[in-house]
């Protein structure tokens, strides 16, 4: 058990280390056989973690990949999770509940707000695994598909404020989540030019998007 | 590249272990068990000063037949050098001789 978690450890500390340190994680690996022959093969795995995050964190590329694992871990996916439960919200709540606060049913619109019910809910649901997809490939580093699932969440979003506006639902959560949204965009924008930046460094070409 | 800092203390450790034999190709789990330093410590420490031309490092064919290749290291003339500036003080600290 305990051999399995250390050569689970030293599998991520390979993986952590990238590329140009390709020779290092294969150094580490062969160490580990001593590690293991001497019976503590888990506490030179976690250093040898450690020592991959160190590295990390010391490069550039390194600092953009552990700034895109906390994007996508502190805000995309939290973000997700709120709209799945938006999402739920409109199948348990009776459509009294949803509508703007002041604003008394009006039967007029009932037939209209109820059949509307079932877009919102999938635009909810879109919003909602859009992020997690998006989660997944910032994290890939796949930035074409990062670029598309934006202007996806985007499109989305305005949608959402469109339909919930002409049909006198309560906007209150939705602004909320277009200020979140804001935050985010304005994050990845950031993110995307770090990436620009550091392309352009290494290669003295500025990067093609 | 020349190096204006003063090493640290880890680093002194690890300068000390691969002076006492400069020649030789040392382990990297050899020098962590000598230097009582972690391999979160150490790996770090080698990438740089290998990365700052102090110690190099090369594929050694394994000892028992069977087991991988393993990455050894050993001073080189700037490493060597550095070792034999940092060390007095500290050396004279420990009431150990200097450099072997």
């Amino acid at each position: 058990m305990i051999a399995s978690v250390a050569r689970a450890l030293m599998s991520l500390a390979s993986a952590c280390l990238g590329p140009e340190r390709r020779d290092w994680a294969s150094a580490m690996q062969a160490e580990f056989e001593a590690a293991i022959e001497d019976g503590r093969p888990l506490a030179f795995a976690a250093g040898c973690l450690v020592a991959a995050w160190r590295e990390m964190a010391s490069v550039g590329e390194g600092r953009l990949v552990l700034a895109s694992y906390a994007l996508a871990l502190g805000l995309l996916i939290p973000m997700a999770v709120h709209q799945f439960g938006q999402a739920a919200s409109f199948v348990m709540v009776p459509v009294d509940g949803l509508l703007a606060t002041g604003i008394a049913p009006n039967p007029y619109l009932v037939w209209s707000q109820n059949s509307a019910i079932l877009m919102l809910l999938l635009l909810w649901l879109l919003l909602g695994f859009a992020h997690l997809t998006l989660a997944w490939v910032l994290v890939e580093g796949d930035w074409p598909r990062v670029v598309k699932l934006g202007a996806l969440i985007g499109a989305t979003m305005i949608t959402l404020v469109l339909f919930a506006g002409v049909l006198m639902f309560d906007l209150a959560p939705l602004i909320a989540q277009a200020r979140d949204l804001a935050l985010e965009l304005t994050a990845i924008v950031a993110a995307a030019r770090w990436r620009a930046s550091l392309a352009l460094r290494a290669t003295g070409v500025p990067l093609a998007w | 590249m020349g190096r204006t800092r003063r090493p640290s203390s880890q680093m002194l450790r690890l300068l000390e272990a691969l002076s006492v034999r400069p020649q030789h190709w040392r382990h990297g789990y050899d020098l962590m068990k000598e230097t009582g330093l972690l391999s979160g410590t150490l790996y770090p420490l080698l990438m740089r000063m290998t990365d700052q031309g102090l110690v190099e490092a090369e594929w050694r064919e394994p000892e028992q037949l069977g087991r991988p290749a393993r990455h050894a290291y050993r001073l080189t003339a700037n490493g060597i050098a550095l070792a034999r500036d940092a060390a007095p003080a500290r050396f004279n600290r420990l009431g150990k001789p200097a450099l072997a």
